[in-house]
């Protein structure tokens, strides 16, 4: 009786997670507004301080063992919210991409391409990155896990603005605040 | 009218397979079978699986445990054909998107596996309905499968909105059909093959499945043969004085 109960559970609780799905692709079908203006701009030069080893090792040569544990927890979870970003501009950034690919002209469709398959890959990247500054948080290390993320958001920037030159030179979109 | 063989009971196990039946041929007469080749076998093949089923269960020559060899013969062609629509719409999915398609097919597989290993504990605690193998057997047969499909197809659903990937409405509609009856008939096999249930309370839960059956055929018709509604995105004048503006931050972009 037990298991036929966790397995209804469980079963109610894929199908609403289905069809909560199945509304939200409906309602993104019949939004026709584009997304660029919910990109959230993000200081790279800033994230890059974060999450470069050099500076780790030195905070870690020059702080006592208990303060750089705590000093890096900061830093991480300033990393960990500038990733959360990254990756929330790269789903942005995926549906603005694949609005394009309706285009009429193949250079705003090759663009759009590449944008996607950037932002995808951020948003791949960026998950994995979460995971590693999340368990760094629990054990403090030097070594960061930003790296690929700012590598995927660099280019992510020049595959939309890229893609926004060709759609609508009106409205950059800018997803760097140094930039 | 909720009874093993009532009229309702022999239209709703009879019905949707011959609607499948007809949408399988439709199909086919619209050049869909080229891009959707796993469906179209699963629309043919399982809807005959399930009319012999049926037949095999009104024949009064049909012993009772030639039915139930029917019934498992049945449910291990379908069982076969869901798994490859499934795999036929993973790859629908994916394609697109080199960057994270591979990422997405060890994912998938990984989970699957990980899957199977569920379904088979599950199977190994559930202590069985009836004491005759033949019956239990499919019963939790029937379990295991749901487990695996429920999840797999759960999967590629939250993997694809985790993502933003854009689905097809082709696929989109099959794995919507596909996810909305695997979820209920895990419900209602874990409830026959772990609950003992009473005769009445097993006629309705046939008749809940059958029903979400019929549903689930009546959305493939829908996403098969109703075209989807084009929405026109507005185009935005474009402005003569932002060129200079771009290129200067491309140039910033691109420094080292």
């Amino acid at each position: 009786m037990t298991l036929a109960l966790f397995l209804v559970i469980a079963a109610a609780i894929a199908l609403v997670l289905i069809l909560g799905v199945t509304v939200s692709r409906a309602l993104q079908l019949s939004a026709r507004t584009p997304l660029a203006r919910n990109i959230e701009p993000i200081d790279i030069e800033a994230f890059r301080n974060l999450v470069n080893p050099a500076e780790n090792e030195y905070l870690q040569r020059r702080l006592p063992a208990g303060e750089f544990r705590r000093v890096q927890r900061e830093r991480l979870r300033a990393a960990a919210a500038y990733i959360r970003v990254a990756a929330r501009n790269a789903a942005v950034l995926v549906t603005v991409g694949q609005a394009a690919l309706q285009a009429a002209d193949t250079p705003t469709v090759e663009a759009a391409h590449q944008l996607v398959d950037d932002a995808l890959l951020l948003r791949h990247n960026a998950t994995l990155a979460l995971l590693r500054v999340y368990f760094a948080m629990a054990w403090p290390n030097p070594a960061l896990a930003g790296a690929p993320v700012l590598h995927g958001y660099e280019r992510l920037s020049g595959s939309a603005m890229r893609l926004g030159r060709l759609r609508n030179p009106a409205v950059p979109v800018r997803i760097s605040a140094n930039l | 009218m909720l009874q093993a063989h009532s009229f309702l009971w022999n239209y709703l196990w009879v019905a949707p397979n011959l609607f499948l039946l007809a949408l399988g041929f439709l199909i086919w007469s619209r050049g869909l079978s080229r891009h959707f080749p796993a469906f179209l076998g699963f629309a043919i093949l399982g809807a005959l699986g399930e009319l012999a089923v049926f037949a095999a269960d009104v024949a009064p020559f049909v012993s009772a445990p030639n039915f139930w060899r029917v019934a498992w013969a049945d449910l291990l062609v379908e069982t076969l054909l869901k798994f490859l629509v499934i795999g036929e719409v993973m790859s629908k999915l994916l394609v697109p998107y080199p960057s994270i398609s591979r990422m997405g097919r060890t994912l998938i597989s990984g989970f699957g596996a990980v899957l199977v290993l569920l379904a088979a504990s599950l199977a190994g605690f559930a202590h069985g309905d009836n004491p005759i193998r033949l019956i239990s057997g499919v019963h939790l047969l029937d379990q295991t499968v749901f487990v695996i499909q429920s999840g797999l197809i759960l999967f590629l659903f939250l993997l694809a909105a985790y993502f933003h990937l854009q689905w097809d409405r082709v696929s989109f509609g099959i794995l919507l059909g596909l996810g909305i009856s695997a979820c209920e008939h895990l419900a209602i096999w874990a409830i026959i093959a772990n609950a003992s249930p009473s005769e009445h309370t097993r006629t309705l839960l046939d008749l809940l499945g059958m029903a979400t059956f019929h549903i689930c055929v009546l959305i493939w018709f829908y996403y098969l043969l109703v075209p989807e509604k084009v929405v026109r995105k507005s185009v935005v004048p474009l402005p003569e004085n932002n060129l200079a503006m771009w290129n200067r931050e491309l140039e910033r972009l691109l420094q080292p």
